[in-house]
């Protein structure tokens, strides 16, 4: 799932200062499930931001809803209902949430309040880590899915540096060395074949290098739009 | 009473561990007379499992939230195909294309269209009643 953070209190009163309504707008998606921009965090967002010593001028007025998803266009542009003296929109969704915001209410400005950071999983309550970077062209096959691009701290596609020290990376100690535990898991699937397997040069154009990324799927006939 | 997706054991204590904690407000409890009552909203639970993970009794049976179960949504009435009784669609739709086309006359299934539209330029043909009965 997408993992986001809450952007700095101070950076969220600057963006917002001067408006004098302001629709703080929750996400029932992935940032809820990271317990970043769900509902129960919108309300403790409005509670903080209530304060006027984040405001040179009067806090502009907070009211807090919560979509289902806010990546879903045709969801927003149904269901979303907007207080027409609100200013503007402060989202706690994903940067595809905010965006999909911005394109259904073009007159509004949509400020995000997170900053998304990242595609991964929670390995224990509480902890969500990276995973996947969406590079285009899996790789978990020979990798025992562990994935070297999201997982080395250098990326590196063939085998570990000579930084790994104790299972651990010398960019950050606290992170397990991603090769190592490639080859550990390969070892005991009995498959350390993979780990004499070069990676050539990769082709970066479907991991987005050669402008946005689209998938088309045919068959997917445009039905009525919700009403 | 319709069973809900979420459903707790005996072990269940009310401790509203779980409301307290569900990132999605999917939980929550009403406290009526002697009676303190759990509900989920099916509509908010994001299926986290947080409620599993932090009940301190393992009261929450989270298999049924992900039961593979499928709840009925309408029931309308086929029409058939003439011939071999095969349903075709709802006699509501079937009103619909009458009111926006001409109507429609015969109502078979894509198979006996094909067959029954060959037949005029092909003598010896078999005629519907004839295709009804059993081949040996």
């Amino acid at each position: 799932m997408i993992v986001a953070d809450l952007k700095p209190l101070s950076e969220i009163a600057a963006s917002i200062e001067g408006f004098s309504k302001v629709l703080l707008l929750a996400c029932g998606g992935c940032v809820t499930v990271c317990r970043t921009g769900g509902e129960a965090e919108a309300h403790d967002l409005a509670r903080d931001l209530s304060h006027p010593e984040h405001f040179s001028g009067k806090p502009p007025d907070l009211v807090v809803a919560v979509i289902e998803r806010q990546c879903e266009r045709d969801l927003v542009e149904s269901y979303l209902k907007i207080e027409p003296d609100c200013d503007a929109v402060l989202s706690l969704g994903c940067g595809v949430g905010v965006q999909t915001l911005a394109d259904v209410q073009e007159d509004l400005p949509i400020i995000p309040g997170l900053s998304t950071t990242f595609m991964g999983a929670a390995d224990e309550a509480g902890v969500w880590r990276e995973k996947c970077q969406g590079c285009g062209d899996c790789l978990l096959t020979g990798t025992a899915g562990i994935c070297p691009l999201a997982r080395c701290s250098k990326s590196l596609l063939n085998g570990p540096c000579g930084g790994s020290r104790d299972g651990h990376c010398e960019i950050d100690p606290e992170v397990p060395c991603a090769w190592l535990l490639i080859y550990e898991r390969l070892k005991r699937q009995g498959r350390l074949e993979h780990m004499q397997r070069i990676t050539g040069p990769r082709d970066w154009r479907p991991a987005g290098h050669s402008g946005p990324r689209e998938r088309q799927r045919r068959g997917i006939a445009p039905g009525r739009r919700i009403r | 009473m319709k069973t809900s997706f979420f459903q707790v054991n005996d072990k269940c204590t009310g401790c509203l561990a779980c409301v307290q904690n569900c990132p999605a407000r999917a939980l929550d409890y009403r406290d009526e007379g002697d009676n303190r009552t759990l509900l989920h909203n099916m509509a908010r639970c994001a299926r986290c499992a947080t409620c599993l993970r932090v009940c301190p009794e393992q009261a929450v049976e989270f298999e049924h939230i992900l039961e593979n179960r499928w709840d009925e949504v309408v029931s309308l009435k086929m029409v058939r195909c003439e011939v071999c009784g095969n349903p075709l669609h709802s006699f509501r739709l079937d009103a619909n294309l009458a009111s926006e086309f001409a109507e429609i006359t015969t109502r078979l299934c894509p198979r006996h269209r094909a067959a029954h539209q060959g037949r005029a330029g092909r003598p010896g043909g078999q005629t519907r009643e004839e295709e009804r009965k059993p081949t040996r």
